[in-house]
């Protein structure tokens, strides 16, 4: 440990040395320390100062977060030559008119890499289900990283969906498992280079949204027949008519409005952490070439990587959390009796 | 600490990897993007993509991986309910055999204790019948000796007598006749004899 610090310690004093060329230029007294001189610099930086020239002022109107986080029509592959990245443009097809809509059903950087994490997510899986059928035929359980990943089947199948969505959940354990997994692997995607968190988009997550809704409600309706009506219309019986039909009037819209709000939500949550995320992440790293600081650029760079590995942890949580929502909500509407 | 140091570059290359397809698309014309404007192309895809891997999924990785887990599952129910039974089982055979210990070990004292009754009833017999034995046959003895004294003494007395009678006979042969002697004799032999 006090090696590592020696080496920080080192690698500061360097940083503070480089730092004399660049705010050199900005005008302040040499001998001031490099933190207190890198504001200094920024009112010329901010003003696009004459000498900074064409650069500097074409810089200043660069926006390195919104390409990130939103779709495009290219996706970008590493290249050995930099700065190591290329964009390839995706075909564009022409929309096609539903109706009075318009669609463009041309692939995007987020189809691909929704493509992506199904490949991986099947490939992966299917391995691990021959694996772990040839472990368990060989030595009665599954070993390595097939038994990883059984265990972790496991853990959702018994504690998460099986508890919360009621007698006979056998049936929607391959639904909510594929939630997990594909979410996962989309999430993850988005952390690795080069690749893009499709799942910080709004019309991903309201799509996983909308098929956990029809799941939801197709549920609530085997499950109880015609008493489905109840989760919808309120109509209390052991109530006079009188009392009856206000109370319908007024608590109806909102079971309505309660079932809506469900899928709302598992879409805004899911795109607004993993969208707020790389937010925080290219805000950090913005901020070095803001401040053109060497000595600045510690500070952010520790807390973008913090923040990366914060990405992590919340990247498997909101895969757990849109899983666990839609287990509780599938138990909800099989339980629900008004 | 050099691990530490490598993983640390790892980490930083990593995210200024991720960085660098950002740093690319510098310069591009940008206009104000909504991020909650929906794509119906996208939606679509997603729709597609995500029941497609659904169904993959639930068919070759969940049906199997689930199969096993459920076989194995109640193979853990069956052997645990089979360990359950035999130790029943085991439980039942030793109080069992207990049982037939606790018996045969009765039994054992029973017949010892018979035994040892039987021995002391023949000891007791046997002294018994020893001693009435023992008893008869002294007083057989003694009856015998009685009868011997009795036939004895009668013997003697009658040679006794016809003794007395030859030799007084020889002394005083013809005065005196015979049957009023020996009623003398007999008189007096009466005043010595406990007859």
């Amino acid at each position: 440990m006090p090696r590592l610090l020696a080496r920080l310690a080192a690698l500061l004093v360097f940083a503070v040395a480089a730092t004399r060329p660049l705010t050199a230029q900005g005008a302040a007294s040499p001998a001031a320390p490099a933190a207190e001189r890198a504001p200094a610099a920024e009112p010329a930086h901010e003003g696009a100062a004459p000498q900074e020239g064409a650069h500097a002022a074409k810089e200043e109107h660069t926006d390195i977060i919104t390409p990130h986080i939103t779709d495009a029509h290219a996706i970008d592959v590493p290249t050995i030559f930099p700065p190591f990245v290329k964009e390839v443009e995706l075909p564009r097809w022409a929309p096609v008119h539903v109706g009075s809509f318009e669609i463009d059903f041309s692939p995007t950087k987020h189809v691909v890499m929704l493509l992506l994490a199904a490949l991986i997510v099947c490939t992966v899986l299917i391995l691990v289900a021959r694996s772990q059928a040839r472990d368990h035929d060989q030595f009665g359980h599954a070993k390595g990283w097939a038994g990883g990943v059984e265990a972790m089947v496991l853990y959702l199948r018994n504690t998460v969906i099986l508890p919360n969505v009621g007698p006979h959940g056998n049936a929607f354990v391959p639904f909510l498992l594929t939630l997990f997994f594909f979410i996962l692997t989309a999430n993850m995607l988005g952390l690795i280079p080069y690749g893009s968190t499709a799942t910080g988009n709004i019309s991903v997550t309201a799509t996983l949204a909308l098929i956990t809704f029809v799941v939801v409600e197709v549920a609530g309706m085997r499950a109880q027949g015609m008493g489905y009506l109840n989760t919808i219309f309120f109509w209390p019986h052991d109530m006079s008519l009188g009392m009856r039909i206000p109370m319908f009037l007024i608590i109806s819209p909102i079971e309505m409005v309660g079932k809506i709000t469900r899928p709302f939500a598992l879409a805004i949550r899911l795109f607004a952490n993993m969208t707020a995320g790389h937010i925080v992440v290219l805000a950090f790293i913005g901020l070095i070439f803001f401040f053109k600081s060497y000595a600045i650029a510690g500070g952010p760079f520790v807390m973008a990587v913090a923040i990366m590995f914060l990405e992590l942890f919340v990247a498997v949580l909101q895969a757990f959390v849109f899983t666990l929502l839609a287990s509780v909500f599938i138990g909800q509407v099989r339980a629900a009796h008004h | 600490m050099s691990r530490m140091s490598s993983r640390l570059v790892a980490a930083l290359t990593l995210v200024a990897l991720t960085a660098a397809p950002a740093f690319a698309s510098e310069g591009e014309a940008q206009a104000p993007v909504n991020l909650l404007a929906p794509n119906g192309g996208l939606m679509f895809w997603t729709l597609l993509i995500f029941l497609v891997v659904f169904a993959v999924l639930a068919k070759f990785a969940f049906k199997p991986l689930m199969a096993a887990v459920e076989a194995r599952e109640l193979a853990l129910e069956s052997s645990l309910a089979q360990a359950k039974a035999d130790r029943d089982a085991a439980a039942k055979l030793m109080a069992d055999a207990q049982a037939a210990l606790d018996a045969s070990r009765r039994e054992a004292q029973q017949l010892v204790a018979d035994g040892r009754a039987a021995g002391e009833k023949l000891k007791g017999d046997l002294l018994e019948a020893g001693k009435t034995q023992q008893a008869e046959l002294l007083e057989r003895a003694r009856r015998e000796l009685n009868a011997e004294k009795e036939r004895a003494i009668v013997e003697l007395r009658r040679e006794a007598v016809e003794l007395a009678i030859k030799g007084a006979g020889k002394v005083i042969e013809k005065n005196l006749d015979d049957a009023t002697n020996r009623q003398l004799v007999e008189g007096f032999l009466s005043t010595i004899g406990p007859r």
